[in-house]
């Protein structure tokens, strides 16, 4: 009848078909027959316990069929380190799965785990590479991000071409959001080893000319704006540092010539923060609020009322 | 930091003050000039403004977008806001064109057709102009999946908790009554229940926070929580608690900050001992309870763009801030644990940054695109961010004063409302809502579609109460939330709702209705095990 039930390999084995709860359960799949085979299979070796090298084959074929199945992977590599398997042959299958389950991302849980039990066994730079081809498909993939992350750290690469990594995926797309976050971790991620990241005067001037840099390809790009404003809250250094470069995107004065809103929502902060600048820094929220960003109006309002300024007024914008 | 924002809401004045819009509104551009000029406004002439609300919207046609050739007729009446005219949208513009602007370049003009009401897919119109709630055909079709499903769903074969949970708690956000579910949910999350505690994805599954968290809160919606093992649940979740303060989303797997959020739910409304089981490892570390270090946990995910990624040093992710933010609102009063733990001014200066320019919506990340489901995760953040900033004590008083409600003041609801009413709503007999125009519809996206336009809808205002239950040691305050539905005045007018449109109030940290909390509340007084 089925795949399993006709292998005599399985033939000492009770499938313990699918417990629906009742004659009516909801939202109940239709199981296609090899699906439903197989799943009462695994059961029955989960209740036993069976740690074996069919139950991995067995394991194989469900992630096969449902690649976002948590159990059967957590139960494979149950079985794997049981087992003592090659690891390096099950990274080898893993690529392939990944590259055919873009989205999954219990698979990138299962590789950490084989990764890390590999150690420093582990082809570090076959790694890298791979994750690298994951993010041609999509280059902001959370869970790969996440895994490079824990890469990195793991086999301690911070100054191992990570800069140079980001420099690239960004020189590739300077909006990549997932780029920004990671090169701050590379810069960052040490600092309660106490290696110093932007706290440092040296790293810290190259972070902000390298944002510098990107915001001039383009100004209305939101995530070099958040990084250049994460430096200065991470380093406890002034705001008013960032003022000729905000003003190089965004004037109060000269309302008509503002090319970036995030710009001119740092001036906002710069000017507040200045001895009688809070004047300025209103007419700035109402700028915004009325022409560079109205979708936003309340929360510049918000910010307006945050200064202890009035509401909103249109006629800043003439 | 204290803020005025909810005397001013309480007060009920307007705010902010709302007077005629900038000139340049007035100004057509074709798309070919805007190109040209960079999309640079270079006339700007505030005194001879005019108010959008007045607005004649014949204007409409004059919008230009890509695909503006193929004319339609333009049934609606839907007056385009500010923010959506072709000036506004296109002023700050960049030159330099990568993968991301121009995915983003295509979703605004699959979006913009809509939410500008020159296409209405033929949907029924309210007297906004803008498509009314297909309450009959998104019910409809969230029954739909709690029937059989075809095989090609085995893809859920491990998350049908979920679809439990979407359905029922969509279809109780419609004002649906869910009780018929009971008996049937009882029985089908029996065989997903582990002897060792918790619930699986499926018969056979090891129990997993997500499982544990739709089943659970399906179950309160429907009243069906005696199945719940809550010892065995108890000493499960002492397995998952780690000793850093967070939680793993099952034994073995990864911990993330879902699983904080799903386990203090779970917690809380089963009314479990706070104090962890003998056997948990997280012992071994000094942990006593199981809110131990978890705060501090939520802290370390807050990154420096001021968002909440899924771990500490991940990405700023919509979904996580909504966890951090309600898992905060379960440990103690919002304005005692949030500011304790958060950059509070950072946090809702991202936030805010996620509603999209053009379309309205909220994108889930920095430099992402549009998405319903974030209509939930970040729409529903604003209530329990709001809450943070109020010192002030609400009374239910204060609360019955409130005559005619103002919308929220720290984003757009009525742009929200508007993205998932014209691009969400799939026409047609089918019903259901999705991520955008151009996806399919899913229960996923329509529960939390119907949430997010709870929250753009509905006014919640925390009132500060015990948060400790004396007795049985429970945490309780994610119990002192009020809700007021919206009602019909000025309000429906700004927010381009009628009577209609409107879904039930949703619980801004349990995401099930408020009756339906106030049931498990009950249930549960005693504690103990
Ligand atoms: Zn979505």
């Amino acid at each position: 009848m089925g795949k399993y039930s006709e292998d005599p390999k399985w033939s000492d084995i009770d499938p313990l078909p699918t417990d629906e709860g009742g004659p009516n359960p909801l939202a109940a799949i239709a199981y296609a027959e090899d699906y439903e085979e197989t799943m009462s299979y695994l059961r029955a070796v989960m209740a036993a316990n069976e740690l074996s090298p069919r139950v991995l084959e067995l394991t194989e074929d469900l992630i096969d069929m449902n690649p976002a199945h948590y159990t059967v992977w957590l139960y494979r590599s149950k079985c794997l380190f049981h087992l003592h398997s090659d690891l390096h042959e099950e990274l080898e299958w893993l690529n392939e799965t990944a590259l055919q389950h873009q989205k999954n991302y219990q698979i990138w849980h299962h590789r950490l785990t084989i990764v890390d039990a590999l150690g420093e066994e582990c082809d570090v730079q076959g790694e890298q590479e791979f994750v690298a081809r994951m993010f041609e498909k999509d280059a902001k993939n959370y869970h790969v991000w996440s895994y490079r992350q824990w890469l990195v750290k793991r086999f301690q690469l911070w100054e191992k071409g990570e800069l140079e990594f980001t420099e690239k995926m960004l020189e590739e797309d300077v909006r990549n959001n997932s780029a920004w976050n990671h090169r701050w971790y590379v810069v960052n991620g040490r600092e309660a080893e106490g290696v110093k990241g932007v706290t440092d005067p040296e790293i810290r001037e190259r972070e902000i000319k390298y944002a510098e840099a990107a915001i001039a390809k383009a100004p209305q790009n939101q995530s070099p704006w958040n990084y250049v404003r994460g430096i200065r809250k991470a380093s406890g250094t002034e705001l008013a540092a960032l003022k000729p470069l905000a003003e190089r995107y965004a004037s109060v004065e000269r309302p008509g010539t503002v090319r970036s809103s995030f710009a001119l929502d740092l001036l906002v902060d710069i000017l507040s923060e200045e001895s009688g600048g809070k004047q300025q820094a209103g007419k700035a929220l109402d700028l915004l609020a009325t022409t560079y960003d109205p979708i936003r109006k309340n929360y510049w309002a918000y910010r307006k009322s945050q200064l202890g300024l009035g509401s909103i007024e249109t006629a800043a914008t003439a | 930091m204290r803020s005025r924002i909810s005397h001013r809401r309480r007060r009920n004045i307007s705010f902010p003050q709302r007077r005629s819009m900038a000139a340049q509104n007035n100004q057509e551009h074709t798309l070919g000039n805007l190109l040209r000029e960079k999309a640079r406004i270079v006339e700007i002439d505030g005194e001879e403004g005019f108010d959008y609300a007045e607005h004649d919207t014949n204007e409409l046609n004059g919008v230009p977008f890509p695909g503006s050739h193929l004319k339609q007729t333009v049934t609606g009446v839907s007056i385009v806001p500010h923010y959506l005219q072709t000036a506004t949208r296109n002023l700050v513009h960049d030159d330099l064109q990568t993968v991301t602007s121009e995915t983003q370049a295509k979703t605004t003009a699959e979006c913009l057709p809509y939410v500008t009401g020159k296409d209405t897919q033929g949907l029924a119109l309210n007297s906004h102009g803008l498509p009314h709630l297909r309450r009959k055909a998104h019910a409809e079709y969230l029954r739909g999946f709690l029937g059989e499903l075809p095989a090609g769903y085995a893809a859920m074969d491990a998350s049908r908790p979920w679809l439990f949970y979407w359905c029922i708690a969509g279809l109780s956000f419609l004002g649906e009554d869910v009780s018929e579910y009971r008996e049937r949910l009882m029985e089908t999350v029996r065989p997903l229940q582990n002897a060792s505690g918790g619930f699986g994805g499926g018969h056979g599954q090891f129990s997993h926070c997500a499982c544990s968290y739709a089943t659970i809160l399906a179950l309160t919606a429907v009243e069906g929580l005696e199945v719940v093992d809550r010892k065995a649940m108890w000493h499960w979740l002492g397995q998952v608690k780690q000793a850093d303060g967070g939680f793993r989303m099952a034994v073995g797997a990864e911990e993330d900050i879902r699983g904080a959020y799903c386990a203090m739910t779970i917690i809380t409304l089963l009314n479990l001992p706070l104090e962890l089981p003998p056997e948990a490892h997280a012992r071994g570390a000094g942990l006593q309870t199981f809110t131990d270090r978890l705060g501090e946990w939520v802290g370390r995910c807050q990154t420096f763009e001021g968002g909440i990624a899924g771990a500490p040093t991940n990405e700023a992710h919509g979904a996580y801030a909504f966890c951090a933010l309600a898992c905060l609102s379960i440990l103690d009063t919002p304005h005692v644990s949030i500011p304790r733990y958060l950059d509070t001014q950072a946090l809702v200066r991202w936030l805010a940054s996620m509603q999209t320019v053009a379309e309205g919506g909220f994108a889930g990340r920095t430099n992402k695109l549009v998405d319903a489901c974030y209509s939930h995760w970040v729409g529903g953040c604003w209530s329990l961010l709001q809450a943070a900033f109020s010192q002030s004590s609400a009374t239910r008083d204060d609360f019955a004063a409130v005559t005619e409600l103002e919308p929220s003041e720290l984003w757009n609801p009525a742009a929200l409302i508007r993205y998932l009413l014209t691009c969400c709503q799939q026409p047609g007999k089918k019903g259901g809502m999705r991520d955008k125009p151009s996806a399919r519809p899913d229960a996923y996206h329509t529960c939390y579609s119907l949430s997010g336009l709870s929250a753009a809808q509905n006014l919640y205002i925390y009132e500060n109460g015990i948060t400790v239950d004396a007795e049985s040691g429970r945490l309780t305050a994610a119990f002192n939330w009020l809700a007021q539905r919206l009602s019909p005045g000025k309000a429906m007018q700004e927010l381009g709702i009628d009577e209609h449109d409107v879904v039930e109030c949703v619980h801004p940290v349990f995401v099930v209705t408020f009756d339906a909390v106030m049931r498990a509340k009950e249930q549960f007084a005693k504690g103990g095990l």
